[in-house]
């Protein structure tokens, strides 16, 4: 759902940055405080990951290095659905099989082949009585330089779409928006996340997507259509480069063969993705008030502990 | 404490006791008939003396006797009356004449009122003063003008919020001819919503605010809006870089009614329209904003007359993508009607009645393909108030009156839809309320040298039904809702508030002045930005927000040199601020779909403290003022900063500034401003890390940042026509000057003469992708405004 306040100030801002000028400054920001940020998430019929590394000072390195040397080892993490309770071991790339450097990658955002340059650690188990099970609520904790984080994650039943299509543009017939039907839950809290990812093949017989993307704006709630039926349309998140001609930005095109991802998410993870797609847009901007992330974790750390469940749709986009 | 009653009384006894009379009448200017405010009425030989009142209404109380009375007028040449004051006399006066040649005019200085009065913090501008104040863009703005003075500072480069005091711009009460004005800014603040063309005098009270004001915290401005003139049509108006204006005062009948319509419109959007090509996909994208003015005044009798004063203004401003089918319009503006009666009972009772409406509305539609979102925001209030005053003798100026107004606010109010579905966003969310008050005052010279002005307001705030209580659960529990229906009262408020203030006679014409002001304030802004915008939402008080309540004390040390040429003054004032509002951390003006605003609410307290220099010259060819304020503003709020005091994002350790206006001779004006302020504060990401390969932020301190100080210069010169024509005198045949009917004058005006790149903004800029090895993190400032020249032209006949 459109958020006036972010159009209002990415308008502001545009305006003014274009209008006026803009220039690199050095100032003195105080109050940098290192915190542990865990990234924890664990999906329907899906291992438990947990990256574990600590916030940096703003005017710190930002490099490659900077950041995949960011990770820490050495915590003690654990998961419990309430009945198993299962220490995570601590992972590092150069140890895992190619499927599991696949699964690491995904987690950590970048790809199977870029992992390999690294040997990043993270913490997850393969034990396949702590895969996320729809219903199930998830403690984790993390004992790490002494201090204790704990935070709680639910996997909630999926929403799986009615129906998808696509359609084709007048003004563009080869294009298109993805479109659906969504009947939402009546009398409930519900939140959705959108991601899709392309099934074709690359040149070299590879498939065009390692991981599923999220869309722009991916993240809502029903607070404006609890209990509807209603259809609405997603964009393409790859079509967005300005060599395209712009009547084709942010449409598939026709025949290509999406699957879709909408995955349902409690309240708090909610809150955190909503304050974080906030942040990332308004992140800075004057006429925005400046917005720190909420987290469901306890003990002081940063990021979140996240339980999807998601429901896949595929899409061939041909009328 | 009865002793001091005891003998107050007996001086009022002995006072009023002796054979007294009273002149009393109306102050008018001779060249247009308009009515005079802060005319000065002084019998030298008793040295006593007033001033008219906004009305120009005046009234003195002498022992019985001859007497010769002067009416000053700043600007004009005084004028000596002899009058018969042995019994009471109603004399209206009519000062100076549209005949007057300019090199006969001795002009006076404004007089020893600055030190003579009990009102501390109080600052009138003549708005002839204002005009030859270098303006921004050539737009002689009110707003920007009063942010020169001591104690005043601005949010931001620009813009029209103002903080008095290190109160939020909400705790300003702007009355223009007494109707409420919510938001005095056009273009985003950049501009005021006051059209100089059609304001005939300024008046800031930023300490001690007497008891005849309420509803607001920090400050009045007054703006009184012309009256027309009496006399004969006159045009007057303007072109200049951004706008143009114009404007019709005349007689509706001579010396009896007249009215003034005045009209401004910027043209911004013909030059967007030009710079923005028809294939560019933001082709449509303008804005443009314009207003009106109209007044009316009528004279029924020589003891009654009325006025009809209104204001009409809008901005529109539209944003348009076609690229993707995005497209934003934003409205927003105010509609402000006056209407008022004055009565004069007798030479000592003194009546006003008015009735205002004041109507402000913010909108902001977007559409973006198939889905539309709608979001209005405003509030509109009816007004009534009637304020007596009186006169009973030498010593004793008596106020008293009632106020009452109906407020109907709509915080937010949002509609979406995709294409045939509408989505729930819950009911349009309006709060009603009354808020009255009852007041009483009186300026009491107790002795030669001791003045007190001493009132009680007592205010009271009713929120009534129509109105939907949403009581938020947490993840378990559900929300729940309590009705209430029309009428039903929700909460009541009410308050005493105490204000006195009083002046203490030195030799050399000075003075010692100290006032304590306790004030409620029944409506709030909530404001998302660092900087005054359309989408600030003005909320009242509920059960929930409650009222602000603050107290002021302020000292202060007035002298006047050579003659009142020169006018100082050094003041130190405290300032304390309870249930101040902001956002809740993260939360936004729409999330109040099915929900109430005063949840994402949070409440607090502030406070400030400071010291003012001021210097100020009115009187010859050199004129203006020096002003210093050194000053700190805090707050501290449980839920926010970890319930630890910050600094206030307008919070400011040096203000200084310096306006100098020389007129060389009848045809040039030269004038220039300077500024200096320490930095805006501001709240900064102080580390960063990453989620799900997202780069995020973290904020420390709020408004721990503080950016550079802020200094500018603005110069202007004016260049007046020739004010007289050689004419042959047909019955002497001798050459004669004569004054020209048709005046002009060009203002050129540098605006940031040193070009200095003041920071408006900063904001924390990432570029580039942690996998390509090029992502950098830095601070960037944006500036607004370089050095711009501009010109304007100005015409009257």
């Amino acid at each position: 759902m459109m958020r006036y306040t972010t159009y209002f100030a990415a308008i502001c801002s545009v305006l003014l940055i274009s209008t006026g000028c803009t220039k690199e400054v050095e100032i003195d920001i105080p109050g940098h405080v290192e915190q542990l940020v865990i990234d924890g998430v664990i999906e329907t019929g899906q291992p438990p990951i947990v990256l574990i590394s600590k916030s940096k000072e703003v005017y710190a390195p930002t490099d490659l290095n900077a950041f995949l040397t960011g990770f820490v080892s050495g915590a003690t993490v654990t998961v419990s659905d309430g009945t198993n309770t299962v220490e995570l071991e601590e992972i590092c790339s150069g140890t895992l099989t190619q499927a599991q450097q696949e699964l690491f990658a995904q987690a950590i955002g970048i790809t199977p082949s870029e992992i390999a340059n690294y040997d990043l650690c993270a913490y997850l188990s393969l034990d396949p009585d702590i895969f996320g099970q729809v219903g199930k609520t998830y403690s984790l904790n993390v004992e790490f330089e002494g201090e204790t984080y704990t935070a709680e994650t639910r996997i909630l039943n999926p929403t799986p779409l009615d129906a998808v299509w696509w359609k084709a543009e007048d003004d563009a017939p080869n294009h298109g928006y993805s479109w659906c039907t969504l009947s939402d839950p009546a009398n409930q809290f519900d939140s959705y996340k959108w991601e899709v990812k392309r099934m074709a093949s690359d040149a070299d017989g590879n498939p065009e997507d390692d991981n599923f993307t999220e869309t722009y704006n991916p993240i809502f709630n029903d607070e404006f259509f609890d209990g509807l039926t209603f259809d609405f349309f997603y964009e393409n998140p790859f079509a967005y480069s300005s060599t395209l001609p712009e009547n084709e930005r942010w449409l598939f095109e026709y025949e290509d063969t999406v699957v879709i991802k909408l995955s349902k998410m409690d309240r708090n993870v909610y809150e955190f993705m909503e304050k974080k797609y906030l942040q990332l847009a308004t992140a800075g901007n004057p006429f925005a008030t400046p917005t720190n992330i909420p987290t469901n974790i306890s003990g002081g750390a940063l990021g979140i502990w996240a339980g999807y469940s998601p429901s896949f749709d595929t899409l061939i986009c041909v009328p | 404490m009865r002793g001091l009653f005891l003998l107050l009384v007996l001086v009022s006894f002995n006072v009023l006791s002796q054979d007294m009379s009273t002149v009393s009448g109306t102050v008018t200017n001779g060249r247009n008939g308009e009515t005079v405010i802060g005319a000065k009425v002084y019998i030298p030989s008793i040295r006593k003396g007033t001033i008219t009142n906004n009305y120009g209404f005046y009234s003195l109380t002498v022992p019985s006797g001859v007497y010769e009375v002067e009416f000053r007028v700043t600007g004009m040449k005084t004028e000596k009356d002899s009058i018969d004051l042995t019994s009471d006399v109603l004399y209206d006066k009519e000062i100076g004449s549209d005949t007057q040649l300019i090199d006969e005019v001795v002009v006076t200085a404004k007089g020893d009122d600055n030190t003579k009065s009990a009102q501390l913090g109080q600052i009138d501008l003549d708005i002839d003063e204002i005009k030859t104040i270098p303006a921004f863009m050539g737009e002689v703005d009110i707003i920007k003008t009063i942010q020169l003075l001591p104690g005043v500072s601005s949010a931001a480069e620009g813009g029209q919020g103002f903080y008095v005091r290190g109160g939020g711009p909400d705790q300003n009460l702007v009355l223009l001819d007494e109707a409420v004005v919510y938001n005095a800014a056009h273009l985003f603040g950049f501009f005021s919503v006051f059209n100089a063309d059609a304001v005939k005098s300024v008046s800031l009270i930023k300490g001690g605010m007497p008891a005849n004001f309420g509803g607001r915290m920090s400050s009045v401005l007054e703006v009184n809006m012309n009256e027309g003139n009496y006399k004969h049509l006159k045009i007057k108006g303007g072109i200049g870089a951004i706008s143009s204006r114009f404007t019709v005062e005349a007689p509706i009948k001579k010396d009896r009614g007249s009215f003034i319509v005045s009209g401004r419109r910027t043209y911004i959007d013909l030059i967007m329209r030009a710079a923005i090509p028809s294939t560019s996909p933001f082709a449509g994208s303008s804005y443009y904003f314009y207003d009106l003015n109209l007044k009316l005044n009528y004279r029924l009798s020589k003891k009654d007359k009325i006025y009809l004063s209104s204001y009409y203004g809008k901005d529109e401003f539209r944003f348009g993508n076609a690229e993707d089918d995005f497209d934003v319009a934003m409205p927003w503006g105010n509609a402000i009607a006056a209407f008022r009666w004055n009565h004069i009972f007798n030479g000592r009772l003194f009546m006003n009645v008015s009735g205002t409406f004041t109507d402000y509305l913010f909108s902001f539609g977007s559409k973006q393909d198939e889905f539309r979102f709608e979001l209005k925001s405003g509030i509109r209030d009816w007004g009534s108030k009637v304020d007596f005053t009186y006169l009973p003798g030498q010593r004793h100026k008596l106020k008293w009156g009632a106020h009452y107004t109906y407020h109907t606010f709509t915080p937010t109010s949002v509609s979406a839809s995709q294409e045939d579905v509408v989505f729930d966003t819950g009911l349009a969310q309006k709060l009603f309320s009354h808020e009255s008050a009852l007041y009483f005052l009186d300026e009491f010279d107790i002795t030669d040298k001791l003045r007190v002005n001493a009132g009680l307001r007592y205010s009271m705030f009713h929120h009534v039904g129509p109105f939907k209580r949403y009581i938020k659960g947490d993840i378990s529990t559900p929300d729940s809702i309590i009705t209430y229906n029309e009428g039903d009262l929700i909460q009541f408020y009410h308050g005493l508030e105490p204000r006195v203030s009083m002046r203490w006679m030195l030799p050399d014409a000075s003075s010692i002045k100290a006032g304590y002001s306790y004030n409620y304030q029944y409506v709030h802004l909530t404001s998302l930005s660092a900087v005054s915008l359309p989408t600030d939402i003005w909320f009242p008080t509920t059960s929930i927000a409650k009222p602000q309540v603050g107290w002021q004390g302020s000292v202060g040390y007035f002298r006047n040199f050579l003659k009142n040429q020169y006018e100082t003054s050094v003041e130190v004032y405290y300032k304390d601020m309870n249930n101040l509002i902001e956002y809740k951390e993260g939360a936004l003006p729409s999330d109040n779909v099915n929900d109430n605003t005063d949840n994402l609410l949070t409440f607090g307290k502030g406070w400030s403290y400071g010291i003012e220099f001021f210097v100020r010259r009115t009187y010859g060819n050199l004129t203006g003022w020096i002003g210093y304020t050194w000053s700190k503003t805090e707050r501290v709020f449980e839920t926010l900063n970890n319930g630890e005091p910050f600094p206030a994002k307008y919070d400011r350790r040096h203000d200084f500034s310096a306006v100098m206006t020389y007129k060389l001779n009848d045809r040039w004006t030269f004038s220039s401003a300077f500024i200096y302020a320490t930095g805006n504060t501001l709240t900064l990401p102080t580390s960063w890390y990453v989620q799900d390969q997202d780069l995020l932020f973290t904020y420390g301190q709020r408004n721990s940042t503080r950016m550079a100080p802020y200094h500018r210069l603005d110069v202007s010169a004016i260049l007046h026509s020739k004010p007289y024509q050689q004419k042959i005198d047909p019955t002497t045949g001798e050459s004669m000057q004569v004054k020209k009917r048709f005046k002009s004058n060009w203002v050129f005006s540098i605006y940031n003469v040193y070009n200095r790149a003041n920071p408006y903004f900063l904001y924390v800029d990432n570029d580039g992708d942690f996998l390509d090895g090029n992502f950098e993190i830095s601070v960037k400032q944006v500036t607004l405004f370089p050095i711009i020249p501009s010109i304007t032209w100005n015409f009257e006949f």
